[in-house]
């Protein structure tokens, strides 16, 4: 009876690719549509660093071959986006005024790069690096040797920092409430760990010390291409500067829906939303945690990863929890290296 | 409801000159088909102001405003917006709303300063009215008052007029002499003005029952002023206290601002939190950053996506370094050893059902208590009526709110309300339709009949008036001050207005829903070229139109066959008023008329 069933993805990042490929294996005449922003298909965005090691050509980024989509008859569509979703009428409405019907979506379309609402008036002047595209132009904006200044300094932005110093470039974390993000640390071990990364070679300025972020301007010809300018009159010159402050759920096109939102999609821990056809995976979900007493997030490519799965399981019969696949301590290695469960991508 | 064929009025070649309808049909799509204008409380005839700012006409602009809400200058700053919530630009698949109310204070912004203002003016009469409190509903009803003839006596116990705009809302959102400029020009064609002067039976006060003696009518826009209590047990031992009365650190939202406004000292410790969701709560929020605080958070009990405030509203508190915690309801308070305030105690809540105006229900999930530490606490969940002045025997509603007929009378001849006074708390928007309304009301009652009546004007238009091209222009951000500037002692208004450009382009995006298009089936060859250009499917074969009980026109019976088609029918709720079926159609056969609600005098 579900043979001809239409499940859509939206999102084509580790949990929907997973649940594309969990959904072919548990519904083999199923039509499954991918829909995606990217023009590329899934690649790893955890080994986008890689470009600095000189690493530079799109296929390498690549999870599957992009003849994969087509042995497995899986639809992906690329460079659309979704605006809205008629829960009512099973339709999601793209960008291009065209509708997709389905009988089950799922929601996997992650997290974007949060930037604090103070420094939303910089946002021309910042650089990205989630995206293949983005991590190209960063590289190519940053000579060798040359100096890239990350503010806030989230798990994400600290894996890019160490490729940075280990390829040769100087790397600033103006470190805040959100340095360490997705981890929580003590006041204690927080100092200890920002050691730890001067140790590796990694320039800190503490941002509250130094009276917050007062404008961040573009340089004069013949002088670095930004400058950040402290409270405490402190000035600090960049290449490029990388807003790294963790994520916030990419859930705008759901508004109206009728599915529960907060800061991201309220899902049971069967990542099922407040509508039946509709099941959310990945960073973009928020998930009672009765342990906690609160709804929360569990990020990390593992966790991901098993979201992807279960939701395509508990899209085709199954009825299961989501357990946690990783633990989320911060270690300090030898006092000179940092471990973090969120690094581990094998 | 019965089906029947339109009936064909307009000869698409020779539109008719300008005429006045009452017709159901005309009435209807009016009302259906402007959604701003329906969805505005004063009645706002959004597209036409839209379409005067994007000639440059922005006093006339200003004066289209004004002809509905007696304050452009002000509800261009601090409306709640309902209109943008209904605009037809941000329905699925169309892009972004409007930015109807930034275009409404570039109007106010962009006039000239010797800008005339034409009030049509009626013959005094000799009826004599008060008016009691002098805000949004207060002010809007003096003005329709004073505009038709009656002498108005406006009663206010604050110092200035103005209410909640002068007393409740920050400078920051709304400068004084934005404030005082509109209030002088609502209030100037021979209002009474009597502030300081307190309706009731405390001392110095008049006694309402002494007024309806003196006055042909009195009209009660006493507001919604009284802030709801929120009793909190203290968790440090002793009993459930009110915790506004018992602790330094806690107090009601909105006695802080009116405090603040009155000139009256208020500060606020490191942490504060803020519980309510509403604009009360966000401008509590607000202030407090500015009065020095360190850590401003507003504690909401279901999600900012639920909200009655606007996106930018919630976007600049956050620039401000305001913080939004949601899913939480307060349940306790904690005190330290000397009594002051140590933290707020919340339970978890997950989302429930759907309230009005798509708010949500929250429920508490048991056993998920916890603490938040902060040392200033700030309520803000909402306002009540106070009634204990009124000192003569009137009907009550069961949220003991006065209540009135149909007439705008309560149960005591001669004695009227409106505003917040009757409904609750609502918005500003919301006050001054409710006093306009009133107006009306009192005056048809006083005069025997009502003297004026809105009819459909019908203009023909010769061309489209707008561009394709203008349907891809983005939404235009308003321009604010630099955050630097913002929490200094200064604090200057935090919105800057759109220049002329940016009204221009802003202006452009309106569809202009009040652009009636038709197609004369008679002159048609059903060639189908405008199907063909047509952006969306908004150009139908037919087979009748189903007529509602009103006599106004309803959905569309679409023709699945060629022998079915009665008529080629433009679908006026999807079209976006481009005017490529204008353009394409070979045989003229597509007219167009600006459609719009006008009020005429009765003869």
């Amino acid at each position: 009876m579900n043979a001809a069933r239409h499940h859509v993805i939206v999102g084509t990042g580790v949990a929907g690719n997973q649940a594309a490929r969990t959904l072919r294996r548990r519904e083999p005449d199923a039509r499954i549509t991918l829909l995606t922003l990217s023009a590329l298909p899934f690649y790893n965005r955890y080994d986008l660093p890689r470009v600095f090691r000189g690493h530079d050509d799109w296929r390498d980024f690549l999870v599957d071959p992009p003849s994969y989509y087509d042995d497995q008859h899986i639809g992906l569509r690329r460079r659309v986006q979704v605006v809205n979703v008629d829960a009512r009428r099973k339709t999601v409405a793209l960008a291009h005024n065209e509708e997709l019907s389905y009988d089950t979506l799922l929601v996997a379309t992650g997290g974007r790069g949060y930037l604090p609402e103070e420094l939303s008036e910089f946002r021309p002047l910042l650089d990205g690096f989630a995206t293949y595209e983005q991590a190209m132009a960063m590289r190519r904006k940053v000579p060798e040797g040359g100096t890239v200044a990350i503010l806030g300094g989230d798990m994400i932005g600290l894996d890019l920092a160490r490729t940075l110093v280990d390829t040769g470039h100087r790397v600033v974390v103006v470190a805040g409430p959100l340095t360490f993000w997705p981890h929580v640390e003590s006041a204690a071990h927080r100092a200890e760990l920002l050691q730890v990364l001067q140790r590796m070679g990694i320039e800190i300025i503490d941002a509250v010390a130094e009276g917050g972020i007062d404008a961040i301007q573009a340089g004069a010809r013949g002088f670095a291409a930004r400058r950040i300018a402290f409270g405490s009159g402190r000035e600090c010159a960049a290449d490029v500067v990388l807003p790294s402050f963790g994520l916030v759920p990419s859930v705008e096109f759901l508004l109206g829906s009728g599915i529960d939102l907060e800061r991201g999609v309220l899902v049971s821990r069967k990542l099922r939303t407040t509508d039946a056809a509709i099941l959310a995976a990945g960073d973009v979900c928020q998930i009672w945690s009765e342990a906690e007493k609160r709804y929360r997030f569990y990020y990390g490519w593992k966790n991901v990863r098993a979201m992807g799965e279960l939701a395509a399981r508990n899209l085709t019969g199954d009825d299961d929890e989501f357990e946690p696949q990783q633990d989320e301590t911060l270690h300090i290695h030898d006092g000179s290296t940092i471990h973090s469960p969120f690094w581990e991508y094998a | 409801m019965s089906v029947s064929m339109p009936s064909r009025r307009f000869d698409a070649v020779q539109p008719p000159a300008e005429m006045h309808s009452n017709d159901p049909r005309d009435v209807g799509w009016v009302n259906q088909n402007i959604p701003c204008q329906a969805a505005c409380p004063a009645g706002t005839n959004v597209p036409a102001y839209i379409r005067a700012i994007s000639e440059g006409r922005h006093g006339e602009a200003y004066e289209i405003n004004r002809a509905a809400n007696v304050l452009p200058g002000v509800l261009g700053r601090i409306c709640s917006r309902p209109c943008e919530t209904a605009c037809r630009h941000g329905w699925a698949g169309n892009g972004e709303s409007v930015a109807i109310c930034n275009l409404k204070r570039s109007a106010a912004d962009l006039k000239h300063d010797g800008h005339r203002i034409t009030e049509r003016l009626y013959a005094p009469t000799g009826k004599k009215i008060a008016i009691v409190g002098a805000g949004p509903a207060g002010v809007a009803a003096a003005h329709d008052l004073s505009v038709l003839g009656h002498d108005v006596y406006l009663y206010e116990r604050e110092r200035h007029v103005g209410g909640m705009l002068r007393y409740g809302i920050p400078e920051f959102r709304l400068p004084r002499d934005i404030l005082e400029f509109e209030l002088h020009n609502a209030l100037r064609l021979g209002v009474e003005l009597r502030p300081g002067q307190g309706i009731g039976n405390g001392p110095g006060d008049v006694r309402l029952g002494l007024l309806l003696k003196a006055h042909d009518a009195v009209l009660l826009a006493a507001g919604c002023m009284a802030p709801l209590p929120l009793p909190l047990p203290s968790r440090g031992g002793g009993a459930t206290i009110d915790p506004a009365t018992s602790c330094p650190d806690i107090e009601h939202g909105l006695p802080f601002l009116m405090a603040l406004h009155r000139g009256e000292s208020r500060s606020v410790r490191r942490r504060v939190a803020v519980v309510g969701a509403g604009f009360t709560a966000l401008d509590c929020a607000r202030v407090a950053a500015r009065l020095g605080a360190q850590e401003v958070t507003i504690h909401i009990r279901t999600a900012e996506e639920y909200i009655p405030v606007t996106k930018e509203e919630i976007f600049e508190a956050k620039r401000e370094g305001v913080r939004i915690k949601g899913l939480r309801t307060p349940v306790g308070i904690v005190l330290d050893d000397a009594g002051r305030l140590a933290g707020v105690e919340f339970v978890q809540n997950r989302l429930g059902g759907w309230r009005d105006g798509g708010r949500r229900i929250a429920i508490p999930i048991d056993g998920s208590e916890f603490v938040e530490p902060c040392d200033t606490l700030l309520v803000a969940i909402g306002q009540k009526t106070v009634n204990d002045f009124l000192d003569v025997a009137v009907d009550l509603d069961r949220w003991h709110n006065v209540r009135i007929g149909d007439d705008g009378m309560t149960s005591i001849r001669g004695l009227f309300a409106c505003g917040d006074f009757v409904t609750g708390p609502t918005t500003v928007v919301e006050a001054v339709g409710r006093g306009r309304e009133a107006a009306r009301r009192l005056d048809a009652w006083l005069m025997g009949a009502p003297r004026r009546q809105r009819v459909v004007q019908i203009v023909p238009v010769a061309s489209p008036q707008r561009e394709r091209a203008y349907d891809f222009i983005p939404r235009q951000a308003m321009p604010t001050a630099p955050l630097h500037d913002r929490l200094g002692s200064r604090q200057p208004e935090v919105e800057l207005g759109l220049d002329a450009p940016l009204a221009l382009q802003e202006s452009r995006r309106c569809y202009l829903c009040n652009l009636h298009y038709r197609i004369d089936v008679d002159r048609c060859i059903y060639c189908r070229a405008c199907i063909e250009v047509a952006p969306r499917n908004c150009i139908k074969l037919v087979q009748g139109v189903e007529v509602l009980a009103d006599g106004s026109y309803g959905g569309l019976r679409e023709a699945r066959e060629w022998n079915q088609v009665g008529a080629i029918w433009i679908d006026n709720n999807e079209c976006i008023r481009c005017g490529a079926c204008f353009r394409a159609c070979p045989v003229n056969c597509i007219s167009i008329t600006r459609d719009e609600f006008v009020e005429v005098d009765n003869p």
